[in-house]
């Protein structure tokens, strides 16, 4: 991939990302934070932003997005879980415990 | 527990009672939580539900919660709840609406049944209140999973890690897989 297509892609992937935060937040903050993974404080102030400061804030070349789950045993249980197996609704509960457990104290 | 003493206390009060009679809750739930008189939560109920609801005691044994299904389901909803007290001020009964409707999401995507009804996630959580239950971590995954609180959890494995040989074998399923393969043999025949 050029860099120009990969800086586009990352400002794309950004603003869609900020503008599905923004939803999530105004529709029921406390769930957002939960799946977002997001503190009360951040979610306020991506609360608050038009859309021009969206917009903005979008074309950075960082992705304002990161991996939250930065373990493999839970990517090898959702692994298991896409591959159908035997036991695949267990490691797809076992993903679902770890994530939701692991969900506001993540990023360090 | 607040009064309502104000018309929009009063609404809010409503709001909150048919959300839990929604997701199935038992009377006895809507009395401890909201401040509506009985009279006017049997008939909200019957308004709702069309009929009137269930009489009886509420389950409330904790050994439900030990047993391998049970307790997997409920230490999925216990870390959703967990998640939404630690990162927003709710009352405690909205925090128990908002992780059980996340708990059913779960559930819906990964088509399993729905083994913790709504009366149990509150039972469950006021477990937690009386401090008879707690969550303690695997030593396998490290994932929080319901125990008894006075239980000596030292190398605790949950019922994931460390799986039963019998476990989700229950008779429904039996009966589905029994069913499922009948079917299959009717669709083999007709080919042939």
């Amino acid at each position: 991939m050029k860099v120009e297509n990969l800086l586009t892609e990352i400002r794309e992937a950004n603003l869609s990302y900020l503008i599905l935060a923004q939803n999530m937040i105004r529709a029921d903050r406390a769930e957002a934070l939960v799946r977002l993974g997001l503190s009360d404080e951040v979610a306020a102030i991506i609360d608050q932003l038009t859309a021009g400061q969206l917009l903005k804030i979008a074309a950075s070349n960082m992705l304002m997005c990161r991996f939250r789950f930065d373990d493999s045993l839970v990517w090898n249980l959702l692994l298991s879980h896409t591959r159908g197996s035997e036991n695949s609704q267990a490691a797809g509960m076992h993903a679902a415990i770890l994530m939701a457990g692991n969900a506001v104290e993540a990023v360090v | 527990m607040k009064k309502a003493k104000t018309i929009l206390g009063e609404a809010r009060q409503i709001a909150l009672a048919s959300d839990l009679i929604r997701l199935g809750a038992r009377l006895q739930v809507l009395e401890s939580e909201t401040s509506l008189s009985r009279e006017r939560l049997l008939k909200l109920y019957k308004e709702i539900v069309g009929k009137s609801p269930p009489k009886g005691m509420l389950p409330f044994s904790t050994d439900w919660f030990m047993t391998w299904q049970p307790n997997i389901h409920s230490s999925l909803y216990m870390n959703l709840y967990q998640s939404l007290n630690r990162s927003s001020e709710l009352d405690e009964i909205e925090v128990v609406v908002h992780a059980y409707r996340m708990y059913r999401e779960y559930i819906g995507r990964l088509g399993m049944p729905e083994v913790l009804s709504i009366t149990r996630a509150w039972r469950l959580t006021k477990f937690f209140d009386a401090a008879m239950l707690t969550t303690t971590g695997c030593g396998e995954c490290h994932g929080q999973f319901v125990v008894h609180t006075y239980e000596l959890t030292g190398g605790y494995v949950c019922g994931l890690c460390d799986m039963p040989s019998r476990a989700g074998k229950t008779r429904a399923n039996r009966m589905a897989a029994y069913a499922d393969a009948e079917n299959g043999e009717r669709a083999e025949e007709a080919t042939v």
